[in-house]
């Protein structure tokens, strides 16, 4: 099944080459470039991931991650960045985000942390769809 | 103007926040670089599997490229001449080519607050400064006004002679002048003998720099 990816950079020439290798290798890619955009397809369409700049014009990548967390707690988050400070790094991870990659990133180690994150994503679908599941059951006591 | 008497560390604080930027910028060409040449290798891989090369999509990446080359040219030549700001501690200085360097090495901290920063006409000038000071001074004057402006704002900046010192005008077209006092860099200012002037009717903030020896 092809991931399905966000990927937010306000690097317009860098959304459009790596969607587009994404896309190659099987991914169905959004790009949005800017905070506003992205948070109107996270609302619009169901991710196994986002690739997130670290450093954006209408928002920072932390403020952006808080947001994320807030609506869709269980949504696995890769932030790439040309700042990789230990300090950011540390408070992304506390943020929850799965991931923190330096730029420019390898292709490679991309796609495999995103297909990481689609399995993870799926593990936690799975677990919630087995509670309902097991809640249905006692509740109707059969 | 003698050497100022500032605060080293200030000095190398300033230094160390351009060097950030800077490779910042520099990290988001190479990051555009890397794409453009990985989709240029992934096209070859598809065409050794047979899949048609599309050159309009080879020439593309290739352009892509090639711009981000003059970006990054652009980015380290400001940096060269950053760095080489620290080679005298006063020289004779082009105002007009100062204003252009302290923009460019300001336009990503304008660009983070969604800020248009332009370098309109300016009348040639020059005067015995120390450079590295100089770009110090005119970087915290603009950030400063950014203090003041919303996003989506132009920060218009130019320079003129004026009573053989200069004066550094700052104004957003519509809006009142962007920097009321010299408060966020008041010792830096003192110690260049520089001040800040307003003219509320043409919203225009002024940067007087006095002539080494004029009072300010």
């Amino acid at each position: 099944m092809a991931e399905k990816v966000l990927l937010i950079d306000d690097e317009v020439e860098f959304l459009e080459a790596l969607s587009e290798r994404m896309e190659i290798r099987g991914m169905d890619v959004t790009t949005a470039e800017n905070a506003s955009a992205a948070v109107s397809a996270i609302n619009s369409g169901d991710f196994d991931a986002i690739v997130l700049d670290l450093q954006m014009p209408d928002m920072n990548g932390i403020d952006m991650l808080k947001i994320i967390r807030k609506t869709n707690p269980d949504m696995q988050v890769i932030l790439l960045t040309g700042q990789a400070t230990l300090e950011a790094g540390i408070q992304a991870m506390k943020l929850g985000a799965m991931d923190f990659m330096e730029k420019p990133a390898d292709i490679d180690a991309l796609t495999d942390k995103i297909k990481k994150a689609q399995a993870k994503k799926m593990v936690i679908v799975e677990k919630k769809t087995e509670k309902k599941v097991n809640d249905i059951l006692k509740s109707k006591g059969w | 103007m003698s050497r100022t008497q500032c605060e080293p560390r200030e000095g190398l604080r300033f230094f160390g926040r351009i060097s950030a930027s800077v490779s910042h910028e520099i990290k988001n060409v190479f990051a555009v670089i890397n794409e453009a040449a990985g989709l240029i290798e992934d096209f070859t891989l598809m065409a050794g599997r047979g899949v048609p090369l599309q050159p309009e999509r080879l020439k593309s990446a290739a352009n892509s490229i090639q711009g981000q080359i003059k970006r990054g040219d652009a980015i380290v030549r400001n940096m060269n001449a950053f760095a080489h700001s620290t080679d005298e501690d006063v020289r004779e200085v082009n105002l007009v080519e100062a204003l252009r360097l302290a923009a460019d090495l300001t336009a990503r901290f304008a660009d983070m607050r969604q800020i248009r920063l332009t370098v309109g006409e300016s009348e040639p000038a020059s005067m015995v400064a120390c450079p590295f000071d100089l770009t110090r001074l005119l970087h915290s004057s603009i950030v400063a006004a950014f203090d003041s402006m919303q996003p989506g704002d132009t920060l218009a900046v130019s320079v003129s002679p004026y009573g053989g010192g200069a004066s550094f005008s700052l104004s957003v077209p519509g809006k009142d002048a962007p920097l009321k006092n010299d408060e966020p860099f008041a010792e830096l200012a003192r110690a260049m003998n520089a001040r800040v002037e307003v003219d509320e009717k043409t919203g225009t903030s002024q940067l007087l720099l006095a002539d080494k020896g004029a009072p300010a």
